[in-house]
């Protein structure tokens, strides 16, 4: 069948282009993403500038709004086994990294169309936080919404997270909210008309401490408590769940058949779409720059594109909320840290579960592509805002990968990104009013996991803010608690 | 694709297995060579749609020649060398790539398919979708073999690093060794030379340098730049060096850089420009020029000058060269008679290229039988290693291509780097070369 291929290594043609020019995505970074292209073997190499040519042509951007995707290293594929050759020193921190994404986007990005000069609620940050809110306050009737966001959608940690979602945590808030998610996930296409991708192919935890093992196995109990089927698993199990596993060193492993991975992007789309179509707007490439404060009450939110006036803020920034609260002179405990991450050439199906080394953090799974994602938290990672890539980060989790799936060594990895967990000194998310601003409300601090539980809390926020009713997570999560000492730590912190 | 009669034969005459077939390969050329000048069209099926897909650029920047090797998934096999005995199987396909069952992919979504919103939110579909798209996803599987453990990867220093053995880098390369610079230079073919050895020739080419004028052990060929780093200790370039005994990983870490990487080919969007039988102008000229292989009848599309280089060298060398397409026009001095300015470009054939077709600028479309088209423009340039180290890259809408921002002497708005040839957006080789001599000279210190 006759087709005119752009990207030959992910089958992208320039119908599929003009379709993502059409749906609203127009800065390459966008249209790489919603149509794949530049994701396969090649990384963009014979066919980035052809589908700048055609958004030039075709498009509303010129250039210097045309700029090319960040490229990811390696350039070209790289076999694990070569980056496990590589000695770290662990002594060290990791420092700098490349490339530095970019700090601001270039104007020429910026939408050209006015902003709203008023709304009752704006949103910063159009994450997955911020966009499932806005979805959620429009169920419930309120559309007079603006969801500002400072890049293109995807462009922080919503889009550069491993698709992971599970219910194996170690409270009883996170294990709730992330079952109602898991649900909500599960009637995403129907609500939204935007596949994807679940697969519940389970967590596959492993231990290789005794003080790990008994984490896992206490967890198991609550699990079973909330309904949520966790075992821990023999060592004959857990290679039956994922042949080749070689379990080495691992004292304990325990599964949840239930958890799974998702294609994350898409919740974005989905939810911005949906938003648009109900007038709400989603304004992209848009920075907040401060805030018009008077009474106790935020009235404006200034951006680089105009004021705004509204009578909510809701501040879903991931990494960058404290930055954000500073400007309303409000300081968050949260703090910005880099994970790497890193996906392979894409294989058939040999990985179900997405397996993790509790210890460590080092986690991997196959995506729906067929691509191996994995990351590793580095403990010597210094705090900041900083999303670079390091060969000692490629290095340190190819030896880990290959310390338990040694059949991969051979595998070759396409590209490695980084981007920042939100971290707070109890591992659990700020959410709720603001002492001293009543009308800023805190949506932020979920430390790498908001991808999962993002559907169940912006029910629970949206459903919050419109009735008013008594919600007890935003008392629990309250930002008072770093003050008063509450504090209820979450220990399953991977990647 | 044939090979040439009158060409030497360039290694011992040996045979590959294709799926159990043994088919004739000379040894140490790129294995797709090998199998193309064998009449071996189809390598592959593509991701999605189950295409046929055959090698296209030999460059290692598409993915069409991707073919299981000695047990090992998605194995370029444009850049491996051929070894009597080696295993070759094609991937994506059911039974097999010549006759496959989900090329019916292709025919049932004639304007393609949309995963995003296919049966969304339909119940029981999306399910049994999800289900079928998972076991047809994926390139290949999982490798037969565990890898060795590597070389310990070893470190170099030196005051310059430069990339690319092509015109740019290979003039450059002459400066420092002038100026006495402690220098290391990576190139990723096997031969230094670049377009020089590789492209089809225009008159006023440079000469290709002499390996040996250069100092020993500094010019590394077969090794190719993965990505430029930062660490505790600096900056410096990862490069993969191919020896016998596998590969190595090198950090290279230097005072100040050089790229000169030259570009990809690019795959130019027309109808059925994956097709087997489709190939990138500059793997035309590297298989003639090379590898003593082209094609019987070909038509060539793209626009500038090495376009209609490669005509005349094609035609030189007994291929009859049946169209040369210039999509840009008008049309330079040395252009082939047969050349014209068209437009809508489109290959024809089932599963190889059996014709190709065009809009005749002021008349009408022009159908032509040949076994090869042959797409030649200008490079995109490998900007990846800049813009990882800080350079800034933009858009040249007129060219359509992503160019490396610096000025006269190569700097760019990082520190320390330095770009030249093709990477700044294309040119002749010999103005490539007066780029890496002017750089050099910048490098040392000679300009402000």
């Amino acid at each position: 069948m006759s087709k005119a291929l752009i990207c030959s290594c992910e089958d992208v043609t320039v119908t599929d282009i003009r379709h993502a020019l059409s749906r609203g995505y127009c800065d390459v970074e966008s249209v790489k993403r919603y149509t794949g292209f530049g994701t396969g073997m090649c990384q963009g190499k014979s066919c980035q500038a052809a589908v700048a040519a055609l958004i030039a042509r075709e498009g509303p951007l010129q250039p210097p709004g045309i700029l090319p995707f960040t490229p990811r290293p390696p350039l070209y594929p790289t076999e694990l086994s070569l980056f496990a050759s590589v000695p770290v020193n662990p002594a060290e921190p990791p420092v700098g990294g490349v490339p530095q994404e970019l700090g601001t986007f270039p104007p020429a990005l910026r939408p050209t169309a006015p902003l709203p000069q008023k709304a009752k609620v704006v949103i910063i940050g159009g994450g997955v936080m911020g966009l499932a809110l806005a979805y959620n306050l429009s169920l419930r009737g309120e559309t007079d919404v603006v969801v500002l966001e400072r890049g293109y959608l995807c462009a922080g940690a919503s889009g550069r997270n491993g698709g992971g979602v599970r219910m194996q945590w170690g409270t009883p808030s996170n294990i709730e909210l992330a079952k109602r998610s898991i649900d909500l996930m599960k009637q995403f296409a129907r609500d939204l008309g935007i596949n994807i991708w679940l697969r519940q192919g389970g967590y596959l935890f492993m231990a290789k401490t005794e003080a790990v093992a008994r984490r896992l196995e206490r967890n198991v109990a609550l699990h079973n408590k909330h309904g949520v089927p966790t075992r821990i698993i023999t060592a004959d199990a857990a290679r039956e769940i994922v042949p080749g596993l070689t379990l080495k060193g691992v004292l304990a492993a325990s599964f949840n058949p239930e958890d799974g991975v998702i294609f994350p992007w898409a919740f974005l789309w989905g939810y911005a779409q949906h938003c648009l179509k109900k007038g709400m707007k989603v304004e992209t490439f848009t920075n907040v720059t401060g805030f018009e404060i008077s009474g106790g009450q935020v009235r404006k939110v200034r951006t680089d594109r105009g004021d705004i006036a509204c009578d909510t803020v809701v501040l879903a920034a991931g990494a960058w909320s404290p930055e954000i609260a500073r400007l309303a002179e409000v300081e968050l405990p949260n703090e910005p840290h880099r994970h790497e991450i890193l996906s392979t050439e894409p294989l058939k199906p040999f990985v179900g579960p997405l397996v993790s080394v509790l210890d460590s953090g080092l986690y991997f799974s196959q995506s729906m592509r067929g691509e191996i994602v994995g990351g590793m938290g580095d403990p010597k990672e210094p705090a900041g805002l900083n999303m670079g890539s390091t060969l000692r980060f490629v290095a340190r989790f190819s030896e880990a990968l290959l310390e338990q799936l040694p059949q991969v060594g051979h595998v070759k990895v396409l590209r490695q990104w980084a981007g920042c967990y939100d971290v707070t000194p109890d591992n659990n998310p700020v959410l709720g009013r603001t002492p001293g601003l009543d009308n800023l409300l805190q949506m932020s601090g979920f430390v790498g996991h908001g991808f999962m539980m993002a559907p169940a809390v912006a029910e629970r926020m949206a459903q919050w803010m419109i009735t008013g009713e008594h919600d007890e997570l935003f008392h629990r999560f309250n930002l008072r608690r770093f003050t008063s000492g509450h504090l209820e730590r979450e220990d399953m912190i991977i990647g | 694709m044939r090979r040439l009669p009158d060409a030497s034969p360039s290694g011992r005459a040996i045979t590959v297995d294709l799926e159990g077939e043994a088919i004739p390969a000379v040894e140490g050329e790129p294995v797709a060579c090998s199998l193309i000048a064998a009449g071996e069209s189809v390598f592959a099926r593509s991701i999605k749609y189950h295409r046929p897909r055959g090698a296209f650029c030999f460059a290692a920047a598409c993915s069409h020649c991707l073919m299981r090797v000695d047990g090992q998934p998605n194995v370029y096999t444009c850049r491996t060398p051929a070894r009597a005995g080696m295993r070759l199987e094609r991937q994506n396909a059911f039974p097999s790539a010549k006759v496959d069952l989900f090329e019916t992919i292709d025919w049932f979504f004639p304007r393609g398919l949309d995963h995003h919103e296919m049966f969304a939110g339909v119940p029981v579909a999306e399910q049994v979708m999800a289900k079928v798209a998972r076991q047809l996803a994926g390139l290949g599987l999982l490798p037969d073999h565990q890898a060795p453990i590597r070389p310990h990867s070893q470190i170099l220093q030196a005051d310059i690093a430069v990339v690319g053995g092509g015109a740019a880098g290979l003039a450059a390369a002459r400066g420092l060794t002038e100026r006495r610079a402690s220098f290391f230079l990576f190139e990723r073919e096997e031969r230094i030379g670049g377009r020089l050895r590789r492209g089809a020739p225009l008159p006023d080419d440079p000469a290709v340098a002499d390996e040996a004028s250069f100092p020993a052990h500094h010019v590394m060929t077969r090794a190719h730049a993965i990505g430029l780093y930062d660490d505790e200790h600096g900056r410096f370039l990862a490069i993969v060096k191919m020896e016998p005994e596998g590969p190595r990983l090198l950090r290279v870490y230097a005072d100040r850089f050089l790229l000169a990487p030259g570009g990809h080919p690019a795959l130019h969007p027309f109808e059925n420009n994956d097709l087997p039988g489709t190939y990138a102008g500059r793997a035309a000229s590297l298989l003639l020029r090379e590898h003593g292989v082209a094609p019987e009848a070909a038509a060539l599309v793209g626009w500038g000058e090495e376009l209609h280089a490669l005509g005349r060298l094609l035609q030189a060398h007994g291929t009859q060269v049946r169209a040369v397409v210039d999509l840009r026009g008008p049309l330079p001095a040395g252009a082939l008679p047969v050349a014209s300015v068209g437009s809508e470009p489109k290959a024809h054939g089932l599963r190889k290229v059996t014709a190709f077709s065009f809009q005749r600028e002021g008349g009408q479309r022009v159908k032509v039988d040949c076994d090869a088209v042959l797409v030649s423009t200008p490079t995109s340039p490998s900007f990846e290693l800049a813009r990882q180290g800080g350079a800034h890259v933009r858009f040249d809408a007129q060219r359509g291509l992503f160019v490396v921002e610096a000025d006269a002497d190569g700097r760019t708005a990082a520190p320390h780097l330095f770009v030249a040839g093709d990477i700044t957006g294309g040119g002749t080789a010999r103005e490539a070369a007066a780029a890496g001599a002017r750089a050099a000279e910048a490098i040392c210190g000679g300009r402000s």
